[in-house]
């Protein structure tokens, strides 16, 4: 039985490889003073007081994490009681109602979020439709809304899948139960449902925030140049700019800050488990 | 209530259905738009898939797309599987440390795992390309894997495997005949979420590729600039393809549930996706197949890489020039001079780059690019006195003129006062009159420019007080003005009036002016940047022979035509520019179309390498105050 443990060490050395090295390589870039020197190795914090030391780098920081959080708790807003319903539709709705959240995240992201500047784009649908309500003559696209929309439209499908896999999963004879014993139905989603779905909403949560914090081309399609999140500075910084080091340690922040996050995440959700079984 | 909370959950649920595929269905119906715009549907038309069909670097992304996706998810899926019946019995220590590895690229945002991959690469010299771009998607998508199916392997019942080992089988027996078919349902949602995760990959493909590989997010992301209806047609090949190999995935498995109710739906739904598999590589190979046999020409068989700007060439250059020479064209974009040195000085090869001036000094300086034998260039006679013995190459001795012009502003006359042009040149940017119906241009040197020559400052300042007034006068713009910063979406934008100024390149400005009769274009009188887009060879090309044919060809009164024609810019083949500019000339009447020369302020760029550090960070910095700003 111990031999199969053997078939674990090419993907070990694989993973050393492509996963860790990589990492370790940003980590060093942004700790060298200049240009891609394992050779000419110098260490320096600069990098890290440059951005820290600059009200609009952390201005920028802030306003990422900030549209990401509201991407977030819209997706949460929207996504959950969409999955609830999924979850409690007959079996064959569902199989179907799953299969039209999937078909969108299998046309690529970019092809999606372009689809949206036609819509928004002045004299489009949108603006027409908005105006047939007398709210018409707002430009729609480059706007944070826009840009907002774009995130919520991309990242909804995997909160929704998550959360209504674990609604799915959930023992139904728990909900008997609880209404056996009398809870209201209120109560029983807020002391037995809810908590059990716990696990799907936090991956969605991390489904989505992750890729919203860090988005760049969402921004720059429906956003336009004028709309800069930390993902466009880390870009800006190795695509025209040139100032890997610097854009390393923009990665490093971002990295830290999303590890720092998701351990807090973790330990809420296992607190919350931990005292439930108690 | 039970009834009313079901409705609710219906109306919801259409809701979603029309948010999700309105963008969608929106795409299909503008893909047969007979016009270029995105708004108006003004007929029945199949000319975007024409188009489609034609552009190579289309269907070779589409190629790649799905090429990469289903290799990346076939070999993830087979490493994930072994590794995680591996893992499985390995130590608990090495568990869970594989377990912390594997969340990197899961939790990391995606953008830092994307550079992780790039500065690999870059570190030990791999060549990027399709290659890189699949090592790269099989190193993401394998921790999906191994994380869908490490759970059924750990609830299987360890003595079975065991089992099967004292009844006489062999390891081997054991993992295919007793493991794998327990834990069929992981790998098969495993390999869906590689497959949907490499899909759907831009960010890490656009960091690690090079060569001119493409995929799908990547042809986007750099056409969507401008109007482009072809990318809706593309897209919609996209959807039927997805949703064909999905109906195939759900539908199948059903009629095959209905005939055989018995034994074995666990082995079945493993087969079905790789089905769906097939066929999906089927449908691409037939769109992809349509390969030109090669012929006898002199160069059949070779490949000229070519490194420029996006939407710069007309369009039977490349399917002319690849029919006389039997060579290949590969064709790689670039949004600014900056991002194609960067790529060229980590040692991207290609045969030939068409950068402008002060970046072409650049290169000279580094000794990036090799001399060029124009008496070897047929046609080079043509070429317009103007565009030769500039200052950033006095000798012509490393670069031929591919386009030249100037940069002014484009205004609107029916909206904007030409007086206010006149008293205020570039000042008109800071002028309240406008506000919120401004565009700048997403250029560093160009906005500077501005600025800089407003304020009375030569745009090749080296002073550091002077760059910092620059900024300030940007900023204070950015900040009063709402403007939007974009780039090419300038053209597009313009020519359907839809804002009233915008600083503009000459040439996009010749094409607003041809589309829109209300435009003009003005050059303000504190001069502007006068510039060069030139031909160069790197010192690294591969193939300098089959880049000379390229220059030789580009020149020609014919080509040099098309080019003209198609782009907007001024010919550099004299002859060109004066039948397009003159009597009957597609540009007859477009100031913007002759650059204004020998005017005493301007200038052309020359490169400084501390100058263009300050401007990049400070072109940073104005970015973000207007993105604060909002």
């Amino acid at each position: 039985m111990k031999r199969f443990s053997q078939l674990a060490i090419p993907y070990i050395v694989w993973a050393v490889m492509m996963l860790v090295l990589p990492m370790a390589l940003i980590a060093m870039y942004s700790f060298t003073e200049q240009g891609n020197s394992i050779i000419s190795f110098a260490f320096t914090l600069d990098h890290y007081v440059k951005f820290f030391t600059d009200p609009d780098f952390l201005l920028i920081l802030w306003r990422s994490l900030l549209i990401a959080v509201k991407t977030t708790v819209i997706c949460l807003l929207l996504g959950y009681p969409l999955a609830y319903f999924i979850a409690n539709s007959s079996e064959k709705m569902q199989n179907l109602l799953v299969l039209c959240i999937t078909i969108p995240t299998w046309i690529n992201a970019l092809v999606r979020t372009y689809a949206w500047i036609g819509l928004l784009s002045e004299g489009g649908l949108l603006q027409q439709i908005l105006s047939f309500f007398g709210l018409g003559g707002k430009e729609l696209l480059y706007t944070e809304g826009a840009v907002l929309l774009g995130m919520v439209y991309n990242f909804l499908p995997f909160m929704i899948l998550q959360i209504n896999t674990s609604l799915c999963k959930m023992d139904h004879s728990l909900l008997q139960a609880s209404a056996d014993l009398g809870a209201k139905p209120a109560q029983t989603f807020l002391r037995v449902t809810f908590p059990l779905s716990l696990p799907g909403v936090i991956n969605g949560i991390t489904l989505v925030f992750l890729p919203a914090v860090s988005s760049f081309f969402i921004p720059k399609l429906l956003g336009g140049g004028q709309y800069f999140l930390v993902g466009n500075l880390i870009e800006n910084q190795f695509i025209t700019v040139g100032e890997w080091n610097f854009g390393s340690a923009i990665s490093m922040i971002m990295a830290i800050i999303m590890m720092l996050m998701m351990m807090a995440v973790r330990k809420i959700e296992n607190h919350n488990r931990g005292g439930k079984e108690e | 209530m039970k009834k009313s909370k079901n409705t609710l959950g219906k109306v919801l649920l259409v809701l979603m259905i029309i948010f999700f595929y309105l963008p969608i269905l929106y795409m299909i119906i503008f893909s047969f738009n007979e016009g270029k715009s995105l708004t108006n549907f003004s007929g029945f038309s199949l000319r975007w898939y024409e188009h489609m069909l034609e552009s190579r670097d289309m269907m070779e992304a589409l190629y790649t797309t799905f090429s990469i996706a289903l290799i990346a998810t076939f070999v993830s899926t087979v490493v994930g599987t072994i590794t995680a019946i591996g893992l499985s019995k390995s130590k608990k220590i090495v568990r869970d440390t594989m377990a912390q590895v594997n969340n990197l690229p899961m939790m990391n945002p995606e953008i830092v795992t994307a550079i992780g991959f790039m500065l690999l690469f870059i570190t030990f010299k791999v060549e990027k390309g399709y290659m890189t771009m699949l090592l790269a998607h099989i190193a993401f998508c394998i921790p999906y894997v191994i994380l869908s199916v490490m759970p059924k392997v750990r609830s299987l019942d360890p003595n079975l495997a065991d089992a099967a080992l004292d009844l006489g089988a062999t390891p081997m027996q054991t993992l295919i005949k007793v493991i794998v078919p327990q834990i069929t349902p992981g790998i098969v949602s495993g390999a869906l979420i590689a497959f949907t995760m490499s899909i759907d990959d831009f960010i890490i493909s656009y960091f690690v590729t090079g060569s001119g590989v493409k995929n799908l997010s990547i042809i986007v992301y750099t056409m969507s600039k401008r109007i482009n209806p072809s990318i809706n047609a593309v897209s919609t090949l996209v959807v039927v393809i997805i949703t064909v190999a999905l109906v195939i995935i759900n539908v199948v498995p059903m009629f095959m549930a209905k005939r055989e109710k018995k034994e074995e739906i666990g082995k079945k739904k493993m087969v079905v996706p790789a089905i769906a598999g097939v066929c999906v590589l089927a449908v691409v190979c037939l769109v992809f197949g349509m390969k030109k046999e090669a012929s006898q020409a002199p160069y059949a068989g070779q490949t000229l890489y070519v490194y420029m700007p996006g939407e710069y060439i007309g369009e039977n250059v490349v399917p002319d020039f690849e029919e006389l020479t039997g060579a290949k064209v590969v064709m790689e974009n670039f949004d600014s001079n900056e991002q194609m040195y960067i790529k060229v000085a980590n040692g991207e090869s290609y045969d030939l780059l068409i950068p402008s001036d002060y970046m072409i000094q650049r290169l000279m300086e580094e000794k990036y690019l090799q001399k060029i034998d124009t008496s070897k260039l047929f046609n080079y006679e043509d070429l317009d006195d103007a565009v030769k013995g500039a200052a950033f190459d006095p000798n012509d001795e490393y670069s031929v003129s591919y386009f030249w012009g100037t940069v002014g502003i484009v205004y609107d006359k029916t909206v904007v006062d030409i007086k206010d042009l006149e008293e205020q040149g570039y000042g008109i940017f800071l002028n309240e009159k406008y506000k919120g119906n401004i565009y700048l241009y997403d250029s560093e040197r160009d906005s500077f420019m501005m600025a800089l020559k407003n304020l009375g400052y030569s745009m090749n300042t080296e002073s550091e007080d002077e760059l910092q007034d620059a900024y300030e006068w940007l900023v204070q713009c950015v900040e009063t003005m709402e403007p939007e910063i974009v780039t090419d979406e300038i053209i597009d934008n313009m020519a359907q009036g839809r804002k009233a100024l915008g600083l503009c390149y000459s040439g996009d400005a010749t094409y607003i002016m041809y589309e829109n009769e209300n435009m003009g274009f003005y050059m303000p009188e504190e001069g502007t940047n006068l510039w060069f887009d030139s031909m160069v060879i790197p010192a690294n090309a591969e193939n300098p022979e089959l880049a000379y044919e390229f220059i030789d060809f580009v020149s020609s009164y014919d080509y040099a035509y098309d080019n003209s024609s198609y782009v907007g810019y001024t010919s550099p083949n004299a002859e060109v520019a004066m039948e397009l500019a003159g009597e009957g000339g597609d540009y007859e009447g477009i100031n913007a179309y002759v650059p204004r020369i020998d005017f005493e302020n301007d200038e052309v760029f020359v490169y400084n390498e501390d100058t263009r550090k300050i401007i990049a960070n400070l072109w940073s910095k104005v970015k973000i105050a207007a993105s604060n700003a909002n």
